[in-house]
């Protein structure tokens, strides 16, 4: 007889190995989630990245007259991108451009074409109107639509839109009319005179609401 | 030499493992070979372009076009270097080649499984295998994606936005999502530094390790034999070894393909970057993603408008069409070895039309994406005049439900017609040998 008698080890080989590897995974899992948080930065609202504020003047978008004013003698049937410009703390003039879901779509129609849903007390005499030129589906610029005159097409997944009716959705996959911008005429320019009626593109609802205190808030 | 390093590393132990596995002799079996040789091309082409390239998208002056002092040209660092990479000597043909052995290593894949599909070979012991090049073909269009994002061209400004918004519509954690993964509200000034971390580091990092894991299970597992080698040596391992006799024909392959880019690349160009400029608000028209995601984009095109609102998410026809739809295809392709309840491990190859069910759903299954990929060309087709934009969307979507079904039933009739005629014939020599006997 021995003096020492073998006994059974408390856990098994096995079981060490799956505990181990098991404490690694989790840890690892919570690592991650961890790098997954700093992987998305905090958003700060500056004023070059605010939605058009009430008061903005509405300036060119296109390239080759970017920030140029835009006059109402230029507006057509046309699709005219534009810009919102407001001030900077200084009083500077400053492009809204920040955020590239700013540019906004300008049409000019003849008088009673534009109708319902359109809120005709945010256009100019129901003549010009102004949506959000971004895509309520995947967030593209939307554009004229060359088959059918006076619509808005979306070059990305044929989004369809009537910018005569409020830019609801004619054709396509999009899941919300534009949203209509109100404005109003001072001299020959065009001011902005209020925020989105609806929540343009990427907002939610909510996530619009509270986008405009924080603007309020910020700018008061 | 050889004893020397033999005795260190036991490269004869190495032969006999695995310098000596037997390639099967039949050209599909050389599909494989070219999606890895297209990989390592990538590899290779990708190291040279990424030495030049600069991952930012700040604004800098255009060094080509600098525009005045108080007026400067700005444009994103990327697409900058986007532009002195072409003015390079051979710069522009490396980009091609890239961007061309991208395109192909896809089409290799695809066919590649189509060969694996359609001969049964993903039947039991090798349905790992076959998942994880589903997973390989997932990251190989990932890293194609977040490639051709990187010139930072309005085209490519246009496709991140997307893919961006695709990520941002999934319900309940979807803005998280994509702000965590393209670096914060698009475009983040970190955007660019960060799908360069996917497209150099993290993609192509699973990529090599999901190959890596390819190879040995094809390696321990063995190729599945050609039918002749059923004749020859029934369950013996019929083919040439790797060392010598593989290599030199995989070399051959190797040199012949690199040539057949090169010349693709010379003369066909790929996304030119100058033409595009750098991103602005102006649409592009008629913009379209490579064709192997070209079917996602035909559902989107189609896909009627509607929003749901459950519990606080949003389920819009953006999260269906372009993430729970490619899921159900994707599954369905994930779940192909599943539906095969053999309990024998599978050996040979099988003639796929001794299997016309699994031949007619893998037909009527390809015509399927193609009938989403014409529906991509809508607005084209609505251009062209062959349909009208009233009636568009109604005939693309009878025809996704009508051509699959006609394939389906058109190919078990062919292949039902082939073995009739087949079996008359034996029949035919069977009596005439008979009379012969007599």
């Amino acid at each position: 007889m021995t003096r020492y008698r073998k006994q059974d080890p408390e856990i098994t080989r096995r079981r060490f190995i799956n505990a181990a590897m098991g404490t690694t995974a989790t840890v690892g899992i919570v690592s991650l989630v961890g790098v997954l948080g700093t992987a998305n930065p905090v958003f700060r609202l500056t004023r070059d990245k605010m939605p058009p504020v009430e008061g903005d003047i509405l300036v060119h978008a296109s390239a080759s007259k970017e920030g140029e004013i835009i006059k109402v003698s230029e507006l057509s049937e046309q699709l005219i991108r534009a810009w919102p410009m407001g001030k900077d703390k200084e009083g500077n003039n400053l492009i809204r451009k920040g955020d590239p879901n700013n540019v906004l779509a300008l049409y000019r129609f003849p008088k009673g074409q534009i109708i319902a849903p359109t809120n005709l007390e945010a256009t100019i005499d129901g003549e010009i109107v102004a949506y959000s030129d971004i895509c309520t589906h995947a967030g593209c610029s939307v554009s004229d639509d060359d088959q059918t005159e006076g619509q808005m097409k979306c070059p990305c997944h044929s989004g369809q839109y009537d910018p005569k009716r409020g830019c609801k959705v004619v054709g396509g996959p999009p899941p919300r009319p534009l949203a209509q911008l109100p404005i109003k005429q001072d001299g020959d320019k065009l001011v902005v005179a209020g925020f989105f009626l609806e929540n343009p593109y990427p907002f939610t609802e909510s996530e619009w609401e509270a986008r405009k205190e924080a603007v309020k808030a910020q700018l008061a | 030499m050889n004893q020397w390093l033999d005795e260190r590393l036991h490269i004869s132990r190495l032969n006999d493992k695995f310098l000596r596995k037997a390639f099967p002799v039949h050209h599909s079996f050389f599909l494989g070979e070219i999606t890895l040789f297209s990989l390592i091309i990538l590899i290779i082409t990708g190291i040279v372009l990424a030495l030049s390239y600069e991952p930012s998208n700040s604004l800098i002056v255009n060094s080509f076009d600098p525009g005045t002092a108080d007026k400067p040209n700005l444009i994103p660092a990327a697409y900058h270097s986007a532009l002195k990479m072409n003015a390079m000597p051979f710069g522009d043909m490396m980009r091609r080649v890239h961007h061309w052995t991208a395109n192909i290593m896809v089409a290799a894949a695809v066919i590649h499984m189509m060969r694996i599909y359609f001969t049964g070979a993903f039947k039991k012991p090798r349905e790992i295998n076959w998942w994880i090049g589903m997973l390989l073909l997932i990251f190989a269009a990932l890293t194609a994606v977040t490639g051709y994002i990187l010139p930072y061209d309005n085209y490519a400004y246009n496709t991140v936005k997307v893919v961006y918004g695709i990520a941002a519509s999934v319900p309940w954690v979807g803005s998280w999502l994509a702000q965590a993964a393209f670096a914060g509200n698009f475009p983040g000034d970190g955007i660019i530094p960060r799908i360069y971390g996917y497209h150099i580091m993290l993609l192509p990092g699973i990529l090599l390790a999901l190959t890596a894991a390819h190879m040995l299970l094809m390696i321990k597992q063995k190729h599945t034999q050609p039918q002749y080698a059923k004749r020859i040596a029934y369950k013996k391992i019929v083919g040439v070894p790797l060392l010598t006799q593989q290599t030199p024909i995989m070399l051959m392959l190797t040199l012949l393909f690199a040539g057949i880019i090169m010349l693709f690349s010379a003369f066909i160009p790929v996304h030119p970057v100058e033409f595009f400029g750098p991103p602005s608000t102006t649409p592009i028209e008629n913009i379209k993603p490579d064709w192997y995601l070209l079917w996602v984009f035909g559902a989107l095109a189609i896909i009627p408008s509607f929003e749901f609102h459950i519990l606080g998410g949003i389920i819009g026809s953006e999260f269906v069409g372009a993430i729970l739809l490619p899921t159900v295809v994707i599954g369905a392709m994930f779940a192909v070895p599943m539906l095969d309840r053999s309990k024998d491990n599978n050996y040979y190859a099988e003639n796929p039309t001794n299997h016309p069910v699994r031949l007619a759903i893998g037909t009527s299954f390809m015509a399927l994406l193609i009938i989403m990929s014409v529906a991509g060309y809508k607005p084209d087709l609505i251009s062209a005049n062959v349909l009208t934009t009233a009636n568009a969307n109604t005939v693309l979507w009878i025809l996704m439900f009508v051509v699959p079904a006609a394939t389906y039933f058109a190919t078990i009739g062919i292949v039902r017609g082939i073995r009739a005629l087949r079996e008359a014939d034996e029949r035919e020599s069977l009596s005439h040998s008979a009379a012969a006997d007599d």
